[in-house]
């Protein structure tokens, strides 16, 4: 009677998840980036004007976690401490003082005033991609750049397909009128022109910006997060509302509902995770369209406010300045192998999650 | 009609599934999938519904147990079923969906495709588990215990409840399907097809089961199925329909010794006989020419579209003995025999 049985029970997601992980393209792109996600949470401590640890007097200071005045140091100079002259100067004076720089000693908003010449300055050992117009390190604002966009773009992804999810299960579930009905706002919604909404909005609300900080999220950052959502939600509704239509007239509905399951039960505990096969093979798609929807944003001038590193923004300066290869060459290649990689993925998981391997399940 | 015995008592229940035409669409036509069907079910007895694909034995199933709104919201349907509980009469067919979900747990549903019913992403465990959840007040453990209880009730080990449906075979999925019927203990179970889409020695298993489970717990069950052994294997009583309507209904051995209704006596001709030594004494041919009597009748060996059904009665362009008047009105069910019959020139 008993047929043979794998040894552990498995559900079709963890079977998915171990078939992703064997097309090793995709698996490793997903490791660097996620990988590289994760890290550059950390930049703040990496690549960052401000030291780690001064010792001062005998006295340890923590400048990573507290701001210090120059005057703190005995720096003849207002506001924030430069570490890297501090750190010069302890040297050369050879006492029990001492600076902890981080690894890569140059913030993002930072413009090296100091350097000889005229901005930008071509790479050098200590500038990896050269600095851009304003003297700023072109490594480190792509990097910053790189966590912004993704977070960005995931975030993005979240509020929109959280949306359009709800919407679609909803128009797929209870059908009828409310279908008819919010298919037809949906397609006035989606006919909105989403460039000029974003022109229009953002000449009326004055970014904020805060001087003196490093502000990496400004409030302008969410609200370019809510309008691109606003326009980003609907091509969901669509996959959603037809998995939820074709999924409703299978027996497990009927034996759900002759069990008295309640509806919202129903459609989110039985019939969604059977209807998240386009959502999950869209998202690495969707991610990449969100990261050149801001860089297309940032590049036009309409994206994230003036100061924040962003891609697009770096891509401008390299329009404007065209002899200068590298603000043209690394902000390009920068987003170029980005793309590419959440790309990979991307074919990695509609490999992995092709509902057509389990098409005995109908 | 209804004895103190009865359980389940259907009365005139019509289903129609309007079909939508037209550049603007809007209702051209409609399919009437359950014309005038009745039915009483005893407590312990069971009841098969048979009668060849397309019928609409599965409707009048899912018209009882009340998923045909909830899973396709144009359907119409009318008529009662009243189920008698607790000396109460409740007609289940005006029940909302809320109200209904008070009656669920009485009144469970055993479904034809193991592969579809049952639903991949969630364990074994889990979908027997949940009719508990939603009926019950039991504690976790408890459930847990009723779940191993069950699991071993229908022949599978208490270990699979951490299993996947598609870790499973047709006829191991199907003995899933009975244990969630069986998990709230119900009083009814409609059993939709539940062995035909298994292989020939595995439906002799879950039928033995399910009879076996039947005496213990006493269900009544309706067994809807086209296969006619198995039917009559498990009824005490069986309603044969076609095309919508109750043809013949009746004690299950008088109706398999001497079928009255013309489309009974040709269902039963094509059941396959063991043994080159049974002859096919009552094999009955679907009537290739017009009668001698001249009259024209067109020649149809599938089943009419139930679109465009015939007038009168809707066997007459098959059936074998049809007269020009059978055109003119629906035969009733008339009593006859210790049975009925929806037909007045069968012998």
């Amino acid at each position: 009677m008993t047929a043979p049985l794998a040894p552990v029970p498995e559900s079709i997601f963890r079977r998915r998840l171990r078939k992703f992980r064997r097309i090793k393209r995709g698996y490793w792109s997903f490791l660097l980036i996620a990988g590289a996600y994760v890290c550059s949470f950390a930049l703040p401590y990496v690549m960052n004007s401000t030291a780690f640890l001064v010792k001062y007097d005998g006295d340890y200071y923590v400048p990573a976690l507290t701001f210090y005045p120059a005057a703190t140091f005995g720096q003849e100079a207002f506001g924030e401490t430069d570490y890297r002259a501090l750190k010069e100067q302890f040297d050369a004076a050879g006492d029990d003082n001492w600076v902890l720089l981080p690894p890569y000693p140059y913030g993002p908003n930072e413009s090296l005033l100091d350097l000889a010449g005229v901005p930008p300055h071509p790479p050098s050992r200590e500038h990896l991609f050269g600095t851009d117009d304003r003297g700023r390190d072109v490594f480190v604002r792509l990097a910053y750049g790189f966590n912004i966009s993704l977070t960005f773009a995931l975030m993005v992804m979240l509020i929109g397909y959280g949306i359009g999810i709800c919407v679609g299960a909803m128009l797929g579930y209870i059908s009828g009128k409310l279908d008819l009905f919010g298919q037809r706002v949906i397609e006035v919604w989606s006919s909105l022109p989403f460039l000029y909404t974003i022109i229009i909005v953002s000449s009326i609300v004055v970014p904020v910006y805060i001087p003196g900080r490093i502000q990496v999220l400004q409030p302008s950052f969410w609200l370019l997060i809510i309008i691109l959502s606003a326009f980003d939600w609907m091509g969901m509704t669509y996959y959603v509302r037809g998995e939820f239509y074709r999924e409703k007239a299978k027996d497990y509905v009927g034996a759900a509902i002759v069990t008295g399951v309640s509806d919202p039960a129903i459609m989110f505990r039985h019939i969604l995770p059977n209807a998240l096969t386009p959502v999950v093979s869209f998202a690495p798609f969707t991610i990449v369209a969100n990261i050149s929807a801001l860089v297309a944003l940032d590049f036009l001038g309409f994206g994230l406010p003036a100061p924040t590193p962003s891609w697009g923004e770096l891509i401008g300066q390299g329009m404007e300045n065209l002899t200068k290869w590298w603000l043209v060459f690394f902000p390009l290649g920068v987003l170029f192998s980005t793309l590419l990689l959440v790309v990979l993925i991307g074919e990695a998981v509609r490999e992995a999650f092709d509902p057509k391997e389990y098409s005995r399940l109908r | 009609m209804s004895s103190p015995d009865t359980i389940l008592d259907v009365q005139d229940l019509n289903v129609r599934f309007p079909v939508f035409g037209g550049i603007i669409p809007r209702k051209t036509s409609e399919v009437h999938a359950v014309d005038g069907v009745s039915l009483t079910l005893g407590r312990g007895e069971t009841i098969g519904l048979v009668g060849e694909s397309g019928c609409g034995k599965t409707t009048v199933g899912r018209a009882i147990v009340n998923i045909l709104r909830p899973m396709n919201y144009r359907v119409d349907v009318t008529g009662r079923v009243l189920y008698h509980r607790n000396g109460q009469v409740v007609d289940l067919a005006s029940q909302g969906q809320a109200s209904m979900r008070r009656y669920r747990a009485d009144l469970q549903m055993v479904f034809q495709d193991p592969y579809s019913s049952l639903n991949p992403r969630m364990t074994v465990g889990a979908m027997i588990e949940e009719p508990l959840t939603i009926h019950t007040s039991q504690s976790k453990a408890e459930r847990r215990d009723r779940v191993r209880w069950l699991l071993d009730k229908v022949g599978l080990s208490p270990s699979h409840a951490s299993r996947f449906p598609h870790e499973f075979s047709g006829g191991q999925r199907q003995r899933v399907g009975i244990a969630r019927a069986l998990a709230t203990n119900p009083k009814i179970v409609i059993a939709d097809e539940p062995v035909s889409a298994l292989d020939v020695s595995v439906q002799a298993q879950v039928v033995n089961l399910m009879q076996d489970i039947q005496q213990e717990f006493g269900l009544s069950y309706i067994f809807i199925s086209h296969d006619l052994s198995v039917v009559r294997h498990v009824s005490d009583r069986i309603f044969v329909m076609y095309l919508g309507n109750i043809v013949e209904a009746g004690p299950a051995d008088e109706i398999y010794r001497r079928p009255a209704h013309p489309y009974s006596q040709m269902l039963l001709a094509a059941v396959p006989r063991p043994g080159p030594d049974a002859r096919r004494t009552r094999r009955v041919r679907l009537r290739e020419e017009p009668e001698p009597s001249g009259v024209a009748h067109p020649v149809v060996d599938d089943l009419p579209s139930p679109l465009n059904k015939p007038s009168g009665c809707a066997f007459r362009t098959r059936c074998p003995i049809a007269r020009p008047d059978c055109a003119d009105s629906a035969p009733p069910l008339v009593e006859r025999d210790g049975r009925q019959v929806a037909c007045p020139y069968t012998t």
